[in-house]
């Protein structure tokens, strides 16, 4: 589904990646860990295609096509869908009107009818349910005085509605209390099939405990150093990336 | 008198008319047209008192310098202080008018990285007619600029402020912030007019304006604990200036600019 | 909502000013420029009685002795008022009776403004004053008004029918000397609106005005009077249009409002003039003078749209006269290529417990200028006077402006007065976020638009509302990419 070649990518003229290769396949989670500043959430950002990163050298193929030369919004019509770090807030536009637009073009996007009201009304309340989201807040203005946690919730019901084949989950587990966190991870679980894909950065093992993954990534100094499975994960949390570290920084 | 200790604790130095100021604490007695330097990474302090009459000041403020410059007027003039500020520069301004006046700060932040700041606070009481005008021009990218001014009008008093921040096309990543806060008492009248004037869309620009009365409530406190009426009023205002001294861009005089501004309040 | 948008979003892409059409039909006008005999003939083509006539040339004479004024942050080129016309009116004879005695022509035109001026009418509950060029075509509804004692008809007619009104009125709150263009249009109105609800009377529908500039050359000078008497309620709406031409068009209207004792009026405006080409060449000059006065309990509620025309200068106003009244002014005025807008309110306070809110949403896009200035005064009677002012700016573009002027004038202590302003962009981060979600940069830009302006079109009527959202779409074409 995903094959990432050799990605470098700037801000400016920093460089932040430095070469990832990644492939993900349909049915699999991956989850990317690593240090601060190791570049994981640039590596989310460059593959939904944020203009304030330069790819420099590299290859990504998404479904069989070059990704980077989408623009943005193709790159979500054909199904990749970015958890953000910091949801964005847009004043005055109602998450139901945003998402109803997002939806539709999705739906002409695949050659389907955009949905009537009532359909639409009716999937809303079905995919809020998925993460426990307050119907009350889809009246309100997209992430406008929403709580940390309400702002999470509100990117995995988004995901629910788009029904992405591949998901890059930000730090989706960050600033959330166990509560948020279980109702988060249960409903991108809830949302796994054998056809979709899911990508989860994280510093904490306790989302992977929910969120099982198939492989787990160490990203250090914009590469990843090293690919193992979900006992990594436990590994990384008892002991800290030292070892890993030394070791790469030693070759 | 206040301005007299204020000096003295200052150990500030006269200042000639024209001329380049160098680190140092300096004062100058506002009655003639001037032209002034601050020279580049130079840091001065300089009190400017306004005597009577009408006078207009140039002070160029160097790449890397920063000027404290505490504006005091209590008599009648009417005087124009304007500053240039340049790259990575600072121009921090006190201003206290307790007489009846016509004063005007017009700063231009002329490269990048400069800063203006300015807190101020007029005192109006009896018959005192007063405009303050402060303009700040963005005329580079990346400049900063805060106006601050409180008013407050008693007796038959009219007070007036205008505050215009202008940026320029091009003069992008601009961050002003300018407020207007007013108290008026018995039959004063005032006025204020906050003005932006924007040409370049990457900004961050934001003002406020409010005329209001004493906050009630604090003075039915203060009276319950036994304060006359008068003294809770004018403990009020004495906090409601009190903001602007505390802040005062010159450190140590805070005592000094109070017992200015008491001198007035005791005409209230 | 989501259908409007979505349709807003297609308009988007093909649509430019969808209202620059002309209408083929026999306008009677008389020759360009401004004399005695001119305003004259005016008054006697509309056979109006002599102390109108009288009026008219005592405001002309005025008017004679007045200057341009030039405070406004605006860049007007010289009017030539010599070379305006000052009537014209599609001909017709007689007088109509019902909807299919009007010319088929005219009868396209406003079906292709989407005017429902037949039986969707009844539906839509709106009882329109269609007024062409210079005089009102048709007032729909009437009579189902008339039960309940509303006057509601051009006011060429209400001068014949109604002379103690207009007497009473027609002045009263926009005086000639009021200023230099409400001097001009006393001279020279040629027709408008007028209603008048009884006391106690709510009206059982939306009232509405749609202006219409048709023949070349001409200028339009309507004149709108609304008296609400004690104790009732009016809604109304206005709306403009005018075609495509390359030259520039005079709109110099005055509207009057009379809010009597505890009675409350509406009165929404989606103004949409043709704002001339993506070089400024042509559009309207809406030069309006917009006033009401609230008598003790009275409410006045402003609420304007403004998208169209090459300049607009105008301040819809309150004055707060009566105790406990209270006035609102509801702005979005959005400019795109070379419009210039300078607008805003005044609110005078002069009455005890008198309060006023102020909501501006400005939008410049391409080389546009946009300023809102406002004044509230609070006058030495007005005590526990109340204002809270807000004016937001949103700049699309670097080479744009948006300007904020405001002046707060308190002469009576115990007034409590606050204004807020800033000024915004769309950040990288919204329209990141919205392409994210799939959706195109000028659907994100249009969506993030119609989210800023939407605590002003809420205060619209519904179906004006859709309409402005759509406008507001329309004028951002070519601002973004």
């Amino acid at each position: 589904m995903l094959k990432v070649e050799n990605l470098h990518a700037n801000v400016g003229d920093k460089e932040i990646l430095k070469g990832i290769n990644l492939e993900v396949k349909a049915g699999e989670v991956h989850a990317i860990m690593g240090p601060n500043g190791s570049g994981k959430s640039t590596l989310a950002s460059v593959l939904a295609g944020n203009e304030k990163f330069t790819v420099t050298e590299g290859k990504v193929e998404f479904e069989g096509e070059n990704l980077l030369e989408l623009p943005i919004e193709e790159r979500a019509l054909k199904g990749l869908f970015l958890g953000f770090q910091y949801p964005v807030e847009i004043p005055g536009v109602t998450m139901a009107n945003f998402m109803k637009i997002a939806v539709n073009e999705q739906r002409k996007y695949r050659g389907l009818e955009p949905l009537t009201a009532a359909e639409y009304l009716k999937l809303m309340r079905e995919k809020s349910a998925i993460v426990e989201l307050d119907a009350k807040l889809t009246s309100r203005a997209v992430n406008e005085g929403f709580s940390g946690g309400e702002k999470k919730k509100n990117e995995i019901f988004q995901m629910a509605m788009l029904e992405p084949k591949l998901a890059i989950l930000d730090e989706t587990d960050s600033g959330l209390d166990i509560d948020a966190l279980r109702i988060v991870a249960t409903g991108v679980t809830r949302l796994k099939t054998a056809e979709n894909a899911t990508v989860v950065i994280t510093h904490y093992q306790r989302l992977l405990d929910y969120i099982v993954p198939d492989y787990v990534h160490v990203l250090y100094k914009g590469r990843i150093i090293y690919t193992g499975d979900k006992t990594l994960a436990l590994k990384l949390e008892k002991e800290g990336y030292d070892w890993l570290i030394n070791d790469y920084e030693e070759e | 008198m206040a301005v007299d200790s204020i000096v003295k604790l200052l150990c500030a130095q006269s200042l000639p008319v024209d001329g380049n100021i160098v680190d140092g604490a300096w004062v100058l007695n506002f009655t003639d047209d001037c032209d002034l330097v601050v020279e580049r990474g130079q840091r001065a302090t300089l009190v400017v008192v306004d005597m009577a009459g009408a006078h207009d000041m140039n002070v160029d403020v160097m790449a890397g310098a920063e000027l404290r410059l505490l504006h005091l007027v209590a008599e009648h003039s009417a005087s124009q202080i304007a500053v240039a500020v340049a790259e990575d520069a600072k121009c921090l301004i006190t201003e206290i008018v307790t007489h009846g006046a016509d004063t005007r700060v017009v700063a231009s932040l002329v490269e990048r990285g400069a800063c203006f700041e300015l807190g101020g606070a007029f005192v109006l009481t009896d018959e005192d007619k007063a405009s303050v005008t402060v303009d700040v021009n963005h005329l580079a990218a990346g400049c900063i600029s805060r106006t601050s001014y409180r008013g407050v009008a008693s007796g038959k008093s009219h007070g007036s402020f205008s505050g215009l921040v202008y940026v320029s096309p091009g003069a992008q990543q601009t961050d002003s912030v300018q407020s207007s806060r007013n108290v008026t008492i018995g039959d004063a009248r005032i006025e204020t007019l906050p003005q932006l004037e924007i040409y370049a869309d990457d900004v961050k620009c934001s003002h406020g304006a409010t005329v209001g009365q004493m906050d009630s409530d604090a003075l039915l406190y203060m009276r319950q604990r036994g304060l006359d009426l008068a003294t809770a009023k004018r403990l009020q205002i004495e906090g409601f200036v009190g903001d602007v001294i505390l802040h005062s861009v010159i450190e140590g005089v805070e005592e000094q600019l109070s017992e200015l501004v008491a001198a007035k309040l005791n005409r209230l | 909502m989501g259908k409007d948008t979505k349709d807003i979003l297609q308009e988007l892409e093909t649509s430019d000013y969808k209202y620059g059409f002309v209408t083929d039909i026999e306008t009677d006008t008389i020759g360009r420029g401004l004399s005695e005999d001119v305003i004259r003939l005016i008054s006697e083509k509309k056979g109006e009685p002599e102390w109108m006539l009288e009026r008219r040339l005592k405001a002309y004479r005025h008017w004679l002795m007045m200057k341009h004024p030039d405070w406004a942050h605006l860049d007007i080129p010289e009017i030539d008022i010599q070379d305006v016309i000052y009537y014209a009116a599609p001909k017709q004879t007689k007088k109509l009776n019902s909807m299919d005695e009007v010319d088929p022509e005219l009868k396209r035109t406003f079906d292709k403004l989407g005017i429902p001026l037949e039986e969707q009418m009844a539906l839509a509950g709106v009882a329109v004053d269609a007024v062409m060029d210079s005089v009102s075509v048709k007032t729909t509804f009437r009579d189902t008004l008339a039960e309940k004692g509303i006057i509601f008809c051009s006011i060429s007619e209400a001068i014949k029918e109604h002379p103690e009104l207009i007497k009473k009125y027609l002045g009263s709150v926009v005086p000639y000397t009021d200023n230099f263009y409400a001097a001009l249009n006393a001279a020279v109105f040629s027709d408008g609106s007028f209603c008048y609800i009884p006391k106690g009377v709510r009206c059982p529908m939306e009232l509405s005005t749609y202006f219409r500039i048709n023949a070349e050359g001409t200028g339009q000078f309507e004149r709108t009077l609304i008296v609400a008497d004690e104790g009732s309620y009016v809604s109304y709406l206005e709306g403009c249009t005018a075609p495509r031409r390359d030259e520039n068009q005079l709109h110099a209207a005055v509207v009057e409002i009379v809010v009597e004792r505890d009675a409350d009026v509406k009165y929404s405006t989606v103004q949409n003039w043709y704002p001339g080409d993506k070089d400024g060449k042509g559009g309207i000059y809406n030069f309006v003078t917009k006033r009401g006065i609230c008598r003790e309990g009275a409410h006045l509620s402003w609420t304007q749209v403004e998208t169209g025309s090459a300049i607009t200068w105008k301040y819809p106003s309150c004055i707060l006269q009566g105790d406990n009244s209270s006035g609102e002014f509801y702005s979005v005025a959005m400019t795109n290529n070379y419009q210039q807008a300078d607008t805003g309110t005044k609110m005078i306070h002069i009455g005890k417990n008198t309060r006023s809110r102020i909501v501006s949403k400005g939008i410049s896009a391409g080389m546009s200028q946009n300023a809102y200035r406002g004044l509230v005064r609070v006058a030495k009677t007005a005590d526990n006077a109340r204002n809270y002012s807000q004016c937001d700016s949103l700049l699309i573009g670097d080479r744009c402006g948006a300007h904020t002027f405001p002046v707060i004038d308190s002469h009576n202590p115990s007034a409590v007065l606050e204004h807020e302003a800033t000024t915004s962009k769309i950040s990288e981060e919204q329209l990141f976020y919205c392409n994210q979600r799939g959706i195109k940069t000028e659907d994100a830009v249009g969506l993030i638009v119609n989210g800023y302006a939407r605590e002003v079109l809420a205060k619209l009527p519904m179906e004006f509302a859709v309409e402005a959202q759509k406008l507001l779409a329309l004028s951002l074409e070519g601002s973004v990419g």
